[in-house]
């Protein structure tokens, strides 16, 4: 029943933005987006006490892979819709695109929720379409050239990976027909996997994996991302980057452990080679970004593809490492986009090369740009050191040297070439201007709230989060 | 034995008849399509009568090849005809003389013939309407070459009449994709090869768009007779081809006894006037090509029969 | 082989040929007839395969692509597209069309081999035409994508990818839940409606409909332009 509200809220606060009066779309955001935040902790709090929660039986319920999911998109869709009342109303000015942008927001917002609910795979394909529908005009909401030209080739692409995706689940339902019949929902297929034919198997996730893969942003068909996620405003690259992706890569990874039940499946080569080449591209084509959207946009495609590597490397250490990195890359990379919209708040520019000396045009902008890229970067003492260490020493103890030691030598990279471009912009020889606009309250208070979690999980892990983790884990492998 | 001999001449006489007939059916309904009132259908042999009677002017710079095409030209048909079921089922004497790529050959050769001829007289037209036949002839070539590997690797044979026995049996086979999608290739190959709209416009006066008609601008009197006679020949023989061997091998006589081949004959003039009724909407509902366009339009046919092929290749 | 399972093989035959027809067509306009086409000829697949082995649900999928292929969704874009978008054609190519038609047809030949394991693989009464044309006309759309930059033809090559993945589908998942079905039928109108906002949003801003030759947004040209500034 909580699942329900869950999914009506984000609803009902779209209905309310189409209203003539703005001010009251946003009030309906918010309070949607706190709401939905409190009502997933309290799904959290019945998941980690009785293990599953079933709404309606074989088309909704909750495990603990799910409750994670629930969590992160709330507490990022709380800190968006937070950040966008300030941001939104500094550089909006006519009420007819506020009412567009908060209604779309919720519309996004609740694709998003709907994704990890349902454990039917068709249903889930058609939220996954819907989380591209519902953003597609947010991402073209400043009708620049760039703007537009990123959202018709996020559009195109999402679209092409989603027919692509469904081609695969359709093959998933025939291999379990053919199986011998049976619920068609993830325990389901799990359930049924040794039973399945090793080429119906391979196929459909091969065809999954490329197709949804379009839509994660790994490699090599990453090529809209870096551009949909620089040019749509910075709470909803927050929202794009922070868990759209690591949404839809939870799909992905629900087929893991269907396919590790089969014989002589090879999953593990798959997610590697996806893997590696996602964070190998992204770390090499960090080095010569110019735009400092654009540089995060990158590093969500590394992540990515460290994330879908541990999740196949096939160790329950591993999976946990991969879910660890999940919420912190979430959480981190919503801190740093809100950094990033702060920071062209001040400079008005999105270009490195014009932005010199910012802790000096603007502390807060500057220190938490830096943070912020530090953060994401893997310096200690961030959640996201924690998580990929966790990962390496998962790796090194399945004896995965080479392919842990690629992976050291691509995040090394990254973190170079961020730090540099961020030290460059942040203490450079700078020209000391006037920031161009104040930065609102609201977004103070945004970056905040999302920067003491990024600082906190550095150090300390609460224990309920941590069981969660493993509860969600634990339906990643068999 | 003379049974057969005596169908094939009968065959052959039915072919020399009949085809300007069917030329002055076509030109009728054309202009009845478009609210006109049209030629008599008698109109093609009235033309012939009054030609065969004119004297015919011969350029003195031309060779033995302008005086020879005309009889080249009527005479290639009439010997595709021997091979071919225009109104037997079963083969007949001089069947077995050449399967449909040899027959193919005589009529190609007919072509050969008429390019040259074209630019025998030096006439500034006739090169090149004949440099617009050689290259719709070439690309038309790749899609001859794909129906024929199609049909013969059906009905394990290139003859005509055995193919015909093996092509169309069940209603299930008539609607085999590889069926279907080989008569489109096929209809636009004819369309192609005889000169019709979409690809030429057979009515047309312009010399400098004709594709086909300004090679026969030169001939005259008794040439030019023969030009036309065996141009409608042509066609009455690719329409037998499509129609007898791949479209609707019924009606043809399956008894060796004269009643039926006479009974054939009317049957085979039906079919006939009813593709011409689908000719007609053709011609009439699409405009004439631009020249480079036409690599497209036989790109599709291309496409249509490769696509047939597959689609039996892969025994689906 | 049956005259039903006969005639599903001819639909299969044309859905290619509409599906190599919107890689070569040049008008916005054949492109959207084409597709009308192509979605009639599945619902006709649907029909066939639901009276060969007695599926009601195919019914029910026959029945939901008519009305959301060929009366919703060119409804929908007349609304949201203006009207000049239709009368475009392609004066010039990315690949001239013999060409492309070349390389589509390799890209058919690629997908049907590829289809054969998957087919040995099934069960005899699932094997037929359906899977490798539905996979075959899914790459055909892609390439379309790929080669084709007025806005109408690109939307139809993604539409024309869903058309294919589910040509396959009805002989793999023939006892899908109608409301599975009907629920992507109805995200497909919803994604051809924000496809034509956005189509329109950039035939407003930018004032052109040649959408696929965007391209500003690169890391190479913004140091080309440098350099030449």
């Amino acid at each position: 029943m909580t699942v329900v509200i869950l999914l009506v809220l984000p609803l009902a606060a779209a209905a309310i933005s189409g209203l003539p009066w703005w001010r009251a779309g946003l009030a309906a955001t918010i309070a949607s987006s706190v709401g939905a935040f409190a009502l997933s902790i309290a799904i959290a709090g019945d998941v980690l006490r009785t293990g599953a929660v079933e709404a309606i039986p074989k088309w909704i319920a909750v495990d603990g892979l799910t409750a994670l999911m629930l969590l992160l998109i709330a507490f990022v869709a709380a800190m968006s819709a937070l950040f966008s009342w300030g941001y939104m109303s500094r550089t909006v000015h006519e009420p007819a695109r506020m009412r567009i942008y908060f209604a779309n927001f919720n519309l996004f917002v609740f694709s998003m929720l709907a994704v990890p609910v349902f454990v039917e795979p068709t249903l889930v394909w058609i939220t996954v379409e819907l989380t591209t529908v519902c953003s597609a005009l947010l991402v073209s909401f400043e009708n620049t050239h760039e703007a537009l030209e990123a959202a018709w080739k996020y559009v195109v692409l999402s679209l092409m990976g989603a027919g692509v995706a469904l081609l695969g689940f359709l093959v998933l339902f025939a291999a379990m027909q053919a199986a011998g019949g049976g619920d068609y929902t993830w325990d389901g297929l799990v359930a049924a996997a040794p039973r399945m034919h090793g080429v119906l198997l391979a196929t459909a996730f091969a065809l999954v994996l490329v197709g949804l893969g379009t839509k994660v942003g790994l490699a090599p068909m990453h090529t809209w991302l870096p551009d949909a996620h620089s040019q749509a405003p910075s709470p909803v690259c927050a929202l794009l980057s922070g868990v759209e992706t690591i949404t839809v890569l939870y799909v992905i990874l629900r087929l893991v452990p269907v396919l590790s039940g089969a014989h002589d499946s090879n999953v593990k080569t798959w997610t590697t080679v996806f893997g590696l080449l996602s964070a190998g591209v992204a770390a090499f084509l960090l080095l010569q970004v110019r735009d400092y959207k654009r540089m995060f946009a990158f590093s969500t495609v590394e992540h990515m593809g460290i994330i879908l590597l541990a999740a196949g490397l096939g160790t329950a250490s591993a999976r946990y490492g991969a879910l660890y990195q999940a919420m912190t890359h979430a959480l981190t990379k919503s801190f740093c986009f809100f950094a990033a919209g702060v920071a062209l708040l001040v400079v008005g520019t999105r270009e490195i090369a014009s932005v010199r000396g910012l802790i000096r045009t603007s502390p807060v902008a500057g220190a938490t740009l830096l943070i912020g890229a530090l953060a994401i970067a893997g310096a200690p003492p961030f959640g996201i050191f924690l998580s990929e260490f966790s990962i390496f020493r998962a790796g090194l103890a399945e004896g995965r040297y080479w392919t842990m030691g690629a992976l050291v030598l691509f995040v090394v990279i990254a973190f170079f070439g961020i730090l540099l471009q961020v030290n460059r912009m942040v203490f450079g020889e700078g020209s000391g201007d006037a920031p161009v606009a104040p930065i609102p309250r609201t977004c103070y208070a945004a970056l905040a709230c999302s920067g003491a979690l990024v600082i906190a999980f550095g150090f300390y892990l609460p224990q309920p989060l941590d069981r969660l983790l493993r509860l969600g884990a634990l339906a990643l492998g068999r | 034995m003379i049974q057969r001999i005596v169908f094939n001449l009968i065959q052959v006489a039915v072919v020399i008849v009949f085809s300007p007939l069917v030329t002055g059916v076509l030109n009728r309904l054309k202009e009845n399509v478009q609210s006109k009132r049209g030629p008599s259908v008698l109109q093609p042999y009235r033309d012939l009568w009054k030609l065969f009677q004119k004297d015919e002017i011969v350029s003195d710079q031309s060779s033995w090849i302008f005086r020879t095409t005309p009889y080249v030209a009527f005479v290639a048909p009439i010997f595709v005809t021997l091979l071919i079921p225009v109104l037997t089922s079963y083969p007949l004497f001089f069947a077995f003389m050449a399967d449909m790529v040899g027959g193919g050959f005589v009529l190609a050769l007919a072509g050969f013939f008429k390019t040259l001829a074209a630019v025998d007289t030096g006439n500034p037209y006739g090169p090149m309407g004949a440099s617009r036949t050689r290259m719709v002839g070439f690309l038309a070539e790749p899609v001859f070459i794909i129906v024929f590997f199609t049909v013969a690797f059906v009905a394990n044979s290139t003859i005509p009449y055995i193919v015909q026995k093996q092509w169309v049996l069940s209603p299930a086979a008539f609607v085999a994709p590889s069926h279907v999608l080989l008569l489109a290739a096929f209809i636009m190959l004819i369309l192609a090869e005889t000169g019709r709209i979409p690809v030429d416009n057979p009515s047309g006066h312009f010399e400098l768009a004709m594709i086909d008609e300004s090679k026969a601008l030169e001939f005259s009197g008794k040439g030019a007779a023969l030009m036309k006679w065996g141009g409608s020949m042509k066609f009455f023989v690719l329409l037998c081809i499509f129609l007898n061997v791949l479209v609707t091998p019924w009606g043809l006589a399956s008894e060796i006894a004269l009643g039926p081949v006479l009974l054939a004959i009317p049957l085979v003039l039906l079919k006939i006037f009813l593709f011409l009724l689908v000719l007609v909407v053709i011609e009439s509902s699409f405009a004439k090509l631009r020249l480079f366009r036409i690599t497209e339009f036989l790109g599709s046919a291309f496409i249509t029969s490769v696509a047939a092929m597959i689609m039996r290749v892969f025994s689906l | 082989m049956n005259v039903l399972l006969s005639l599903n093989t001819l639909a299969g035959g044309l859905f290619l040929l509409t599906a190599f027809g919107t890689v070569a067509t040049r008008q916005a306009r054949g492109s959207l007839n084409l597709f009308i086409a192509q979605s009639f000829l599945l619902a006709s697949s649907a029909l066939l395969l639901g009276i060969e082995y007695r599926s009601e649900h195919l019914y029910g999928v026959a029945a939901v692509n008519v009305v959301a292929k060929i009366i919703l969704i060119p409804w929908i874009l007349r609304r949201t597209l203006h009207e000049e978008v239709y009368t475009r054609r392609e004066i010039d190519q990315v690949m001239n069309i013999p060409s492309s038609l070349l390389a589509a047809l390799v890209l058919t030949f690629a997908a049907f081999f590829m289809t054969g394991p998957l087919q040995q693989a099934l069960a005899p009464q699932f094997r037929g035409t359906n899977i490798p044309v539905g996979f075959a006309v899914l790459l055909l759309g892609a390439f379309t994508l790929a080669v084709r930059r007025e806005a109408v033809p690109l939307l139809i090559g993604l539409l024309a990818m869903e058309n294919g993945a589910f040509f396959a589908g009805i002989s793999l998942a023939r006892t899908m839940p109608l409301l599975v079905e009907l629920a992507i039928a109805t995200d497909g109108l919803i994604v051809v409606f924000i496809a034509g906002v956005l189509i329109r949003a950039v035939h407003q801003h930018i004032g052109t409909t040649e959408i696929g030759a965007l391209t500003r947004l690169r890391e190479v040209s913004a140091a080309v332009e440098e350099e030449v500034a």
